[in-house]
């Protein structure tokens, strides 16, 4: 079996644990509001943006971020990033922002400090990636 | 301007329940072909949501036509961008990712665009038939 699916599987499981069990959701609390990272969505932030993703044109997550971390990640930027309204009729909102420090690298391989996260209306995250 | 795509094989999609999310993020996954002149502004990444692009370019072209003097295209899944900015009745293009500014008149670019748009449309109807009935790849793509 592929090592990747083998540790997302394995990630998506402790992610069951941590979160939500009963409806398979897990919940990031925030200030304001909560969003929720569902497990396809976790399953796709892994398969694009994970730091051993073969996607090109995409932002890496630094090697060593966890679910956990990933989940913290996302709860401050929603919390504490800049929030703008998605572009051109794509529903949902964008949230930005700048952890000072490297969590991963661009679509140049460079040093990216910043995470953008989408929300969809339903308070869902569509997508998450270091820029 | 030579706009087109590459469309990615899908078999796991069911056409006939694929929302608006869907077509804007996962599903309808390919490549851009976008030269214009001299300048090429592809973008070979396999995962680009083709009916979001041709819908959002669709309105960027509107906005424009409108008056807007610039809007800028974001591609999903990185911060990378296509920018178009309008000078009389022409358009500069410029990306994030590729060297260079290109030159096209609005008229041109429209026409593109609405070309673009109505080969993806047809592409997905003919190879999954539900699509055709389906009202978020109507609402984005046209009723034909």
């Amino acid at each position: 079996m592929n090592p990747r699916l083998i540790a997302a599987l394995i990630l998506s499981f402790g992610l069951l644990l941590t979160a939500a069990p009963a409806t398979g959701y897990a919940q990031v609390e925030t200030s304001a509001d909560q969003v929720i990272l569902t497990h396809s969505r976790l399953q796709h932030i892994i398969e694009r943006h994970w730091s051993d993703s073969t996607a090109t044109g995409a932002g890496k997550f630094q090697a060593g971020i966890t679910v956990d971390s990933l989940r913290d990640m996302i709860n401050e930027a929603v919390r504490n990033g800049r929030a703008r309204h998605n572009t051109h009729g794509r529903p949902g909102t964008l949230y930005e922002y700048d952890f000072q420090r490297q969590i991963g690298t661009t679509i140049d391989g460079g040093p990216a400090t910043r995470l953008r996260v989408v929300v969809s209306n339903r308070n869902e995250v569509i997508t998450a990636f270091p820029f | 301007m030579h706009l087109d795509y590459r469309l990615n094989e899908d078999r796991e999609t069911d056409w006939s329940s694929v929302t608006e999310e869907d077509l804007r993020y996962r599903v309808a996954l390919g490549n851009l072909i976008f030269h214009i002149g001299d300048k090429d502004f592809s973008a070979d990444w396999d995962w680009i949501p083709l009916v979001d692009l041709a819908a959002s370019f669709a309105e960027i072209i509107r906005k424009l036509e409108g008056g807007s003097s610039s809007e800028i295209f974001e591609f999903t899944e990185s911060d990378a961008w296509v920018r178009f900015q309008r000078k009389g009745d022409k358009v500069l293009v410029s990306t994030s990712y590729g060297e260079g500014v290109a030159e096209i008149a609005l008229h041109s670019a429209s026409a593109a665009v609405k070309s673009f748009r109505e080969r993806l449309r047809s592409e997905l109807d003919r190879k999954h038939p539900q699509a055709a009935h389906n009202a978020a790849v109507r609402k984005l793509l046209g009723a034909g």
